[in-house]
C-alpha cells in the first residue's frame, strides 16, 4: 500500500513538473496561465482605476474621497487575486478539458490531493493582503473620527417622511441642507418616529436616525455643489419620498443663507465668522 | 461497482391490515382541515375574549396562525407517535413500515412520511415552489422599478412585497440543499438505511409547509412594510401582517432547528462501517457545519421574534425607544443569526458543489482537510462578524474597527476554499456535463460576490454604500450567483439519482446561458444604481437612476425566463427523459452505488467502506466490501431492519 501511495505521489510530482518546467516558458500550462493572469490583472486594475470614478455619484467632502480611493485601492488589490481564479478556471476550460464523446466520463485525472506549499502560499497571501486591507480602513476609520475645533454643529432630524435641519445657536430650521464649504461639520441626528437613515451620499457619510437616541458622524464638505439626502433604512410608506435637497456653498453664501432662513444678523454673523476663520 | 436493480422488497410487503393505525387515515387533507378548524376556533376565541383589549387585532391573528400551525401539524400525524407512547403503547413494526410509504405508492408525498427520500423530494418540490414565489414578487418589483414613478403597485403593496420576496427567499435558500439534498441524499453516503430521526425529519417538513400559508396570508393583513429585517420600532408598529411573519418565522425556525439536530446525529451516528470521520464525504461535511450553525444562530431568531410578538400583543417593549427599549437590541439580535444565517445558506452548496468539482474533474477533491479546516473556521468566525450589518446605525461606533478585523478575516477561509476548487479543477479531466457549467458559474459570481464583500466590510466605505443597491447587488451574486448556482450545480448531479430520469442537457444549457448572462446583466445593473446613491427598498426614484434601473428589469426579466426554462428542462425530463443508470457519472461515493430508484432502506447489504470516495486516478480499493445489492436480500434484509433501522425501535 504505501509503496503503491508513493508511486502515485510520484506521478503527481512528475505531473506537477511537466506544468512547471520544460522550455520555453511560455509554451508551459504555467506560463500560458501566467500570461492570461497578467492581461486579465491589467483589465482588473483598469476598471479599477476607471471605473470608480465615473459611477460614483459626484463627491463633495474628504470622506467621500475616501470612499472613492477606497474602491480604487480595493478593486487594484483584488484584481490578481481574481484574475488567478479566472485565469485557471478559463485555462482548465480550454486546455484541459474533455474533448469527444461526452456521453462517457474521460479517464481518471492525476490524483493530486493537496499541495502544501501552495497551501501555504495562498494562506500567508491572502492574510497579508487582510492586514494592508484593515491598515488602510482603520487609518481612513480614525481619521474620519477625529474632532476638529471651528465644527459646524448642525441637528439633522428624521421623520415620516422629512428631514429637518437646525443650526444650533442661529433658531434656523430648514428642510434643506445647506452647508459651507471646508469647515468641518458635525451632524447629530435622531428621529421623533422610527429608524430613518441620514445619507448624504455626496458627503460619503451615513448614520441612522434612532427614535430618543443622538447618534453623530462628522464630514468636511470639500466642493461646492449640490447633492440630494436620501433615507438609507425602510421607514414606511413613502421611504421613496424622503429626501431632502442639500448644496455646499461659500461661507459669505452660508451666512446670507442663515439670514434669509431667519437667523438674527448677529448668530448669523458668528456663524460667519467661525465659518472664516 | 455493481448497478444491480434490488428487488424492491419492502414495496412488496404486505402489511396487516391495520397497520400505521391513524397515519392510514391522515394526509394532507386532513392537515389543512384540522389547522383550518384550529385556527377557526383560536379566531373566535381570541375574538371574543381578547379583542377588547389594547392589541386586539394582533391577539386574534397570532392566537389564529398558533391554531393553524398546531392543528396542521397534528392532522397531518406528527403527534401520533409520541401519544401513543404517552398512552403506554408503542408503534408496531408494521406501523412504522406504514409511516414510511409503504403500500400508499404516490400518495406517501402528501402525507407525514418518514422515509428520508420522500422528505427530501418534498423538500425540493416545496423550495421550488418557494422559488416561483420569491421570484414571481421579484418580477413585481422590476416592473414597478423599470419606471422612476410607476403606477403598477402601490406603496404599501411594494414594501409587502419587497418584505415577503426578502424573507421567502431567505427561506428558500436556507433549505435548498440542506432540505432536498442533506435528506435525500447525505444518509445514502454516509451509508445510513435513514435519518436518525425520522419522525423528526417528517416533522421539520410539515412545520416548515405549515410556516408558509401565514406568510402568504400577511399581504391579506395590511403587509409588512418593514423589509425582511423587520427593524423595529417600524416592525412593532406594522399592521396585523407582522404577527402572521413573526409566526412563519418562529415555525421555520423550529423546522431548521429540529432537521439542524438530525442531520448532526445521523451523521455522527449512523455512519456505515468504516466510514470514518476523514473519509466522509465533503457534502456531508457541508452539511454538518451548516446545522450546527443552524443550532448556534436560529435560538436567536426564535428569541428576537417572540419579544417582537410579545412587544406587539402584550406591550413589552423590548424594542420601543419610546417606552425605555431600543431598536438596536432587535437589529443585534437579527444580525446574530443574520450573518450565521449567510453561512447556513452558502456552505452546504458549496460543499456539494465541490463533489461535483471533483467527479466531473476526474480528480479527488484538493485539500480535504484544508476545507473542513476553511468551513469550520469560516463557521467560528461568522459568529462574531454580526455587528458590521450596523456600522452605519449609531451603535457603539468604538466597535467599528473590531468587527472590520473579523469580517475581513473571514475571507481567509473563503479564499482557501477556492484555491481547493482550483486545485480541483487543476490539470483535471474536465468533462463539460451540464452539473459542472454551474461549477464554473459560481466561481465567476462568487469572485465578483466576494470581492464587493470586501468594499463593505470596510468602514468608511460602507458609509456610502450601506442601505443601497450596490449591497443588494452583492448579496444576490453571492446568494444567487453564488449559493444558488452551486445548488443547481447540485440539482444536476442529483437529478438522476433523485428522479431516475437523466436531466435534458440540451434543454438545460439553453437555461444555463441564459441564466448566466441574466445575472450579470441583472446585478451589474444594481451594483450601477448603488455606485450612483439609489437607496434600497424604494418603490420610487430619481430619474438620475433610470438607464441603472431598465438594464436590472430587463436582465431580471431573462433571468426569470432562464430559471422557467430550467423548470421545463427538469419536467420535460422526468416525463420524457431517458432512464438514468445508478452511477451516470461513475462517481465514487455511496449514493451512485445503490438502484434507481433507491429501495426504502437504500442498503439491501450494509456497506463496508474502505476509503474516501475521491480515489479517481487511486488503485481501487475496493470500497465497499458487501456490495449493496449483492447477496440474498429476503435473507439479508429483514433482521438488519429490526435491528438497525431507526423506525424499527421506538426512538421516541
Amino acid at each position: 500500500m504505501s509503496s503503491e501511495h508513493e508511486s502515485f505521489e510520484q506521478e503527481a510530482k512528475d505531473i506537477e513538473e511537466a506544468v512547471f518546467s520544460g522550455k520555453p516558458f511560455f509554451s508551459r500550462p504555467a506560463g500560458k496561465i501566467f500570461i492570461i493572469w497578467l492581461v486579465m490583472t491589467a483589465v482588473g486594475v483598469l476598471i479599477g482605476i476607471y471605473a470608480p470614478h465615473h459611477l460614483l455619484t459626484t463627491l463633495h467632502s474628504s470622506a467621500g474621497s475616501d470612499v472613492w480611493a477606497t474602491m480604487v485601492f480595493f478593486t487594484v488589490l483584488a484584481a490578481p487575486v481574481a484574475a488567478l481564479v479566472y485565469g485557471i478556471a478559463f485555462y482548465s476550460l480550454i486546455a484541459w478539458r474533455h474533448r469527444g464523446n461526452q456521453e462517457e466520463p474521460p479517464e481518471d485525472g492525476p490524483p493530486l490531493r493537496g499541495n502544501g506549499p501552495a497551501s501555504i502560499l495562498w494562506l500567508v497571501t491572502s492574510t497579508v493582503l487582510v492586514v494592508v486591507l484593515l491598515v488602510w480602513g482603520l487609518s481612513v476609520w480614525s481619521a474620519q473620527q477625529v474632532s476638529h475645533p471651528n465644527t459646524l454643529q448642525v441637528n439633522v432630524t428624521g421623520q415620516q417622511w422629512l428631514w429637518t435641519f437646525s443650526y444650533p445657536g442661529t433658531g434656523v430650521e430648514s428642510r434643506s441642507l445647506v452647508l459651507p464649504v471646508n469647515r468641518p461639520v458635525e451632524f447629530n441626528v435622531t428621529s421623533v418616529d422610527v429608524t430613518h437613515g441620514f445619507w448624504p451620499a455626496a458627503l460619503g457619510v451615513q448614520v441612522d436616525a434612532n427614535p430618543n437616541t443622538t447618534t453623530v458622524i462628522r464630514a468636511t464638505p470639500n466642493s461646492l455643489g449640490t447633492f440630494t439626502v436620501r433615507c438609507s433604512q425602510l421607514c414606511g410608506l413613502y421611504h421613496s419620498f424622503m429626501y431632502a435637497p442639500g448644496s455646499v456653498v461659500t461661507s459669505t453664501q452660508f451666512s446670507a443663507w442663515l439670514q434669509s432662513e431667519g437667523a438674527t444678523p448677529s448668530s448669523a454673523d458668528q456663524v460667519a465668522r467661525l465659518a472664516s476663520s | 461497482m455493481t448497478t444491480a436493480e434490488a428487488p424492491a422488497l419492502l414495496e412488496d410487503t404486505k402489511l396487516g391490515p391495520r397497520a400505521g393505525g391513524l397515519y392510514r387515515r391522515q394526509n394532507i387533507f386532513t392537515g389543512l382541515g384540522l389547522g383550518i378548524l384550529l385556527g377557526f376556533v383560536g379566531w373566535v376565541l381570541s375574538h371574543q375574549f381578547l379583542q377588547g383589549s389594547n392589541w386586539g387585532t394582533d391577539m386574534v391573528v397570532t392566537v389564529t396562525m398558533v391554531g393553524w400551525v398546531l392543528g396542521f401539524n397534528i392532522g397531518m400525524g406528527s403527534l401520533n407517535a409520541p401519544i401513543r407512547w404517552l398512552l403506554g403503547h408503542d408503534q408496531s413494526y408494521d406501523d412504522e413500515l406504514y409511516a414510511a410509504g409503504v403500500e400508499q405508492g404516490k400518495a406517501r408525498y402528501w402525507k407525514f412520511c418518514t422515509d428520508h427520500k420522500v422528505v427530501g423530494t418534498q423538500y425540493l418540490v416545496l423550495v421550488m415552489l418557494l422559488f416561483g414565489v420569491g421570484g414571481t414578487l421579484a418580477m413585481m418589483m422590476r416592473t414597478q422599478l423599470i419606471t422612476p414613478h410607476s403606477s403598477f403597485l402601490s406603496a404599501n403593496t411594494y414594501n409587502a412585497i419587497v418584505s415577503v420576496h426578502g424573507m421567502v427567499m431567505i427561506i428558500a435558500t436556507i433549505i435548498m440543499v440542506s432540505g432536498p439534498f442533506a435528506n435525500f441524499i447525505m444518509p445514502i453516503m454516509i451509508g445510513a438505511k435513514d435519518m436518525a430521526f425520522p419522525r423528526l425529519n417528517a416533522l421539520s417538513f410539515w412545520l416548515i409547509a405549515s410556516a408558509i400559508p401565514p406568510m402568504i396570508a400577511t399581504f391579506f393583513l395590511g403587509g409588512v412594510d418593514a423589509g425582511w429585517t423587520t427593524y423595529a420600532p417600524l416592525s412593532v408598529q406594522a399592521p396585523a401582517a407582522m404577527d402572521a411573519f413573526s409566526m412563519t418565522m418562529i415555525t421555520f425556525v423550529l423546522s431548521v432547528t429540529i432537521a439542524g439536530v438530525n442531520t448532526i446525529v445521523t451523521v455522527f451516528t449512523m455512519r456505515a462501517k468504516g466510514m470514518s470521520l476523514t473519509r466522509l464525504p465533503i457534502f456531508t461535511w457541508g452539511t454538518v457545519v451548516g446545522s450546527a450553525l443552524s443550532i448556534y444562530a436560529m435560538p436567536a431568531l426564535l428569541l428576537g421574534f417572540t419579544a417582537m410578538i410579545t412587544d406587539r400583543v402584550t406591550g413589552t417593549s423590548f424594542y420601543v425607544a419610546a417606552v425605555g427599549g431600543t431598536g438596536w437590541l432587535w437589529e443585534n439580535i437579527f444580525w446574530i443569526f443574520g450573518h450565521p444565517e449567510v453561512y447556513i445558506i452558502l456552505i452546504p452548496p458549496v460543499a456539494a458543489m465541490l463533489e461535483v468539482a471533483s467527479t466531473f474533474a476526474r480528480k479527488p477533491i484538493f485539500g480535504y482537510k484544508v476545507i473542513i479546516a476553511g468551513f469550520a473556521a469560516i463557521s467560528v468566525l461568522s459568529l462574531m462578524v454580526w455587528a458590521h450589518h450596523m456600522f452605519t446605525t449609531g451603535w457603539a461606533p468604538d466597535l467599528a474597527g473590531p468587527f472590520m478585523l473579523t469580517t475581513e478575516l473571514i475571507s481567509i477561509p473563503t479564499g482557501i476554499i477556492f484555491l481547493c476548487i482550483i486545485g480541483t479543477l487543476w490539470k483535471g479531466r474536465i468533462w463539460t456535463r451540464l452539473p459542472m457549467y454551474f461549477v464554473y458559474l459560481f466561481l465567476w459570481n462568487f469572485i465578483i460576490g466576494g470581492i464587493t464583500g470586501i468594499y463593505l466590510s470596510d468602514v468608511p466605505a460602507d458609509q456610502y454604500f450601506h442601505g443601497d443597491m450596490f449591497v443588494t447587488a452583492h448579496f444576490h451574486y453571492t446568494l444567487l450567483g453564488g449559493a444558488m448556482i452551486a445548488a443547481t450545480a447540485a440539482l444536476c448531479y442529483w437529478f438522476p439519482k433523485i428522479t431516475g430520469k437523466m436531466l435534458n442537457e440540451r434543454i438545460g444549457k439553453v437555461a444555463f446561458w441564459i441564466i448566466a448572462i441574466s445575472i450579470q446583466i441583472t446585478y451589474f445593473g444594481q451594483f450601477w444604481e448603488g455606485f450612483q446613491g439609489m437607496p434600497r427598498r424604494v418603490a420610487y426614484y430619481d430619474p438620475i437612476f433610470l438607464r441603472a434601473n431598465q438594464m436590472t428589469s430587463v436582465g431580471g426579466y431573462l433571468l426569470m425566463a432562464g430559471w422557467l426554462v430550467f423548470l421545463y428542462a427538469m419536467i420535460h425530463s422526468i416525463r420524457h427523459g431517458k432512464v438514468a443508470p445508478a452511477n451516470p457519472w461513475h462517481a465514487k461515493s455511496l449514493e451512485w452505488k445503490v438502484p434507481t430508484p433507491v429501495p426504502l432502506v437504500n442498503f439491501l447489504v450494509d456497506p463496508v467502506v474502505t476509503s474516501d470516495p475521491y480515489g479517481y486516478g487511486e488503485p481501487d480499493p475496493e470500497v465497499a466490501a458487501g456490495q449493496p445489492g449483492i447477496g440474498d436480500p429476503e435473507q439479508e434484509l429483514v433482521p438488519t431492519l429490526s435491528s438497525d433501522h431507526p423506525t424499527a425501535g421506538g426512538e421516541s
